[in-house]
């Protein structure tokens, strides 16, 4: 009783810590916070790398024209602001003035068009700026962008996090992939990178937050910095990094497992977040292979499988029931179309099955080393034996399971996360399946939704579009969503003011 | 000698040039490529094509490996694609992190094996004798990655007597490179602490049943110099064969201790280098893996002249 006492205490503590204004909380600078990371980022050079591991790093070095709030919405972060001419062709941004680089030069025009230039050429999403046909310094601090065509969805490409569009001095932008010095503007600047070991940032004195920020806000807002430095620590061994933090030389970890946070959980030394949802779970079908490409067949398996027996079981305490291809409170989000989801009927699963033309063949479902994808692939290959299909599992490391899901042979199931995608919106969740990349076949119906869902200008016809993109890939079970997932963080009692998000944010954080 | 020298030498070369055609081979035939490492699920096929033409993977599989050989002949291991440096820079940069990681492990692994064989053998077939062989099992039998996480939990976690991971170089400080080295020293040795008592045990005990050490015995020499000065330099040589194996066996180890205990070695990079599928990195690291295993097998025969001078290298 006692223990259930001090444990609902500690969390009663930690939701109005969570809950208090910033103000009220007393701020202190200083300290070097540790955070522990599975991996190392392939690259620290923001615009060619779309790994997780990587914006950990360097979102906290540069910045773009547009980033994220809160809710993902785009708003001005080094621009000041955007006038869109009204045939929605030409983009004109005033660049903030006095915002000074790591090296101590002050950002202008030509930096944002040399870096606007690189990521057209080297990026790593060098599609997002695809519809742009014109770059210009208009200005000592204005840049003008002509686009080819009318696409609605720019400003949400310009603040993508996925590989940042980020703004680098242009002597640095001249520079080939992965040879830049690591120069931005963002609120830490680059201290060292140990290869295998940390990377450590330390913040940046001369840093000019957003005057019209108030507040941390998503990946835009105020960006204020207690701390002195922050290392980024690569420790890919799950065990070590729990002992890590449990012996106090880690202060936050990126990710923990559910055991873990739950036996954390009640100590008040450890404070335990949640991101929920961090991605979906989605298991594809090769469209290209018999049976997978039969749509009998894929909507038998829809009807069959238990999405929360799924769920329940790969994300234990950190899921979500939810079959809407947005994640909840997006701008978009909706569950029309989603009726066929999680039924959990092996009666019309059969009789559906019955329709294809599915002889009792085995199947392949690949599947990478990750547990939860594993028990993913485990539970539908026990469900799916109810009504008669046969399927094993080819488990193998991701590299390997990446390269033959995106063949067209060679597997028929595969399942992995879409964390990133539904961040940032519409386009990117459809994105995917246009030309029949996941899929392995192109459908047209997603081809020609997606193309009226780049050059419609008007909110409500965007999101009758996104709304007909849900319901057909329901109607056609396309690919199957199971859930939204989460995980769990895991920081120091001592860490304050720290709200979980997407990447581990650390303005705006201090040690108490 | 010098002709023993130049025949092992050559035999080194072969076998290089094997290693490194087999490393090609395996891991180009594991599917997969760098562009899952820097690439998401949602990257679409031209990006990844155009990656690919970047990185020079594009190219035929022959032209690559005729590359590879060229550059390994002009002593160029590559530029690794993840870590965009040469493959050379970056395996020496973290070259006196493994080496002082097993060269501490081995001299941990020979000090004791060594002391617990000479234990075992002297008490032959009495308490301390099934204790030492007991405990030597327990070390061959025990997976090194569960020992590590088991020190880590016990004595950092629990007792904090060491730090649960990391590297500190000995330059910027040799008390914590001391600290920070043992635990991951003490995994990697006492898996072959076991295996060089069991050997010196069954060596001790061969020479022990010799004349020579009954004569000395009748002498009335002291059972300490009878054991140090006559027995363990003629029990030496099956000793020496172990040691050769054992060096071999800790290099092979510290790739996965360097993973348990976040040490920035050779290991870790070939780890990172095979799940990012850097092949430079891969290549260069297993041939020069190879390359340290031929030298201390070399070592090893030479040092057999000094530990019994009836061996006779030409």
């Amino acid at each position: 009783m006692k223990r259930w006492m001090i444990s609902s205490l500690a969390a009663m503590g930690a939701v109005v810590l969570t809950a208090a204004p910033d103000a009220a909380l007393a701020q202190r600078k200083g300290g070097d916070v540790i955070i522990g990371m599975v991996q190392a980022p392939p690259s620290l050079d923001a615009q060619v790398t779309s790994a997780q591991a990587a914006r950990n790093v360097t979102l906290h070095l540069y910045e773009t024209l547009f980033a994220r709030d809160e809710n993902a919405k785009p708003v001005p972060e080094l621009a000041e602001d955007v006038k869109i001419s009204g045939d929605g062709k030409t983009y004109v941004f005033p660049i903030r003035k006095g915002v000074k680089f790591h090296n101590g030069k002050e950002l202008d025009a030509n930096d944002v068009v040399a870096s606007l230039e690189r990521y057209r050429k080297i990026g790593a999403s060098a599609s997002l700026l695809k519809a742009i046909d014109t770059v210009k310094a208009t200005g000592p601090h204005e840049v003008t962008i002509g686009l080819n065509e009318v696409q609605s969805t720019f400003l949400d490409n310009l603040s993508s996090p996925r590989a940042p569009i980020a703004i680098y001095p242009a002597e640095e932008a001249a520079k080939p992939a992965n040879q830049i010095n690591y120069i931005g503007t963002g609120p830490f600047r680059f201290v060292e990178y140990k290869p295998d070991s940390h990377v450590k940032i330390a913040r940046f004195d001369g840093y000019v937050p957003n005057p019209k920020a108030t507040g941390r806000d998503g990946l835009a807002g105020k960006k204020e910095v207690f701390l002195d430095s922050v290392t980024f620590r690569f420790m890919p061994e799950a065990g070590a990094r729990n002992a890590a933090f449990e012996a106090g030389e880690v202060q936050l970890l990126e990710t923990v497992d559910g055991p873990t946070a739950k036996r954390l959980e009640g100590n008040k030394n450890y404070a335990i977040y949640k991101v929920l949802p961090f991605a979906f779970q989605v298991i594809k079908f090769n469209h290209a292979q018999a049976p997978t490409g039969d749509v009998n067949f894929r909507l038998a398996v829809q009807a069959a499988l238990d999405m929360e027996e799924i769920m329940g079981i790969s994300y234990p305490d950190i899921y979500q029931m939810d079959g809407a291809w947005l994640y909840p409170g997006a701008p978009f989000y909706s569950t029309t179309g989603t009726e066929k989801y999680n039924k959990a009927d092996l009666a019309a699963g059969k009789a559906l099955l019955a329709k294809s033309g599915y002889k009792g063949e085995k199947l392949t479902f690949i599947v990478d080393n990750l547990r939860p994808n594993i028990d993913t692939a485990t539970v539908l290959q026990q469900r799916l034996k109810e009504i008669g299909i046969n399927v094993e599992l080819s488990v193998a490391d991701w590299p390997t399971v990446s390269k033959t899901g995106f063949t067209p042979t060679g597997w028929h199931f595969w399942v992995h996360g879409y964390g990133i995608e539904p961040y940032e919106g519409p386009a990117s969740v459809m994105a995917p399946w246009v030309n029949g990349t996941s899929q392995q076949k192109k459908d047209d119906k997603i081809d020609a939704l997606y193309a009226s869902l780049n050059t419609a200008m008007d909110e409500g016809k965007r999101k009758q579009i996104f709304t007909e993109f849900q319901t057909h890939m329901y109607d056609n079970a396309v690919a199957m969503k199971a859930g939204n997932y989460g995980l769990f963080q895991v920081a120091t009692g001592k860490l304050k003011n720290f709200k979980p998000s997407r990447i581990p944010r650390m303005w705006g954080v201090w040690l108490d | 000698m010098s002709s023993f020298l130049a025949k092992r030498l050559a035999g080194a070369l072969v076998v290089l040039a094997l290693v490194s055609m087999m490393s090609f081979a395996i891991i180009w035939l594991v599917p997969g490529d760098p562009t899952a490492a820097f690439l998401d699920t949602s990257a679409t096929p031209e990006q990844v094509a155009r990656l690919r033409r970047e990185l020079g993977l594009d190219k035929p599989i022959l032209v690559q490996m005729v590359d590879w050989y060229g550059r390994v002949l002009r002593g160029d291991l590559g530029h690794s694609i993840l870590l965009n440096r040469s493959v050379t820079a970056a395996i020496l940069e973290r070259l006196p992190v493994t080496l002082s990681l097993t060269g501490f492990a081995l001299v941990l692994a020979l000090i004791g094996g060594i002391a617990a064989g000479i234990v075992a053998a002297v008490n032959h077939n009495r308490w301390p004798d099934q204790l030492v062989m007991t405990v030597a099992l327990f070390g061959l039998s025990v997976p090194d990655f569960w020992l590590g996480i088991m020190l880590i939990l016990v004595l950092a976690v629990q007792f904090g007597l060491f730090p649960t991971g990391g590297y500190i170089p000995l330059g910027d400080d040799p008390f914590g490179w001391m600290r920070s080295i043992i635990m991951p020293a003490a995994t990697l040795a006492i898996i072959q602490v076991g295996f060089i008592a069991r050997m010196t045990r069954a060596s001790m005990l061969e020479v022990l049943n010799q004349d020579f050490i009954r004569t000395a015995d009748a002498k009335g020499l002291k059972r300490a110099e009878i054991m140090l000065r006559h027995g363990l330099p003629n029990a030496l040589v099956p000793i020496l064969t172990v040691g050769g194996i054992v060096a071999g066996a800790l290099l092979g180890g510290a790739v996965i201790v360097e993973q348990v205990f976040s040490i920035p070695g050779v290991g870790r990079l070939i780890i990172g280098g095979i799940l990012s599928r850097d092949y430079p990195v891969i290549q260069g690291g297993l041939l020069f893996l190879a390359v340290i295993y031929l030298m201390v097998n070399l070592a090893v025969d030479v040092l057999y002249a000094v530990a019994d001078p009836r061996v006779r290298l030409e």
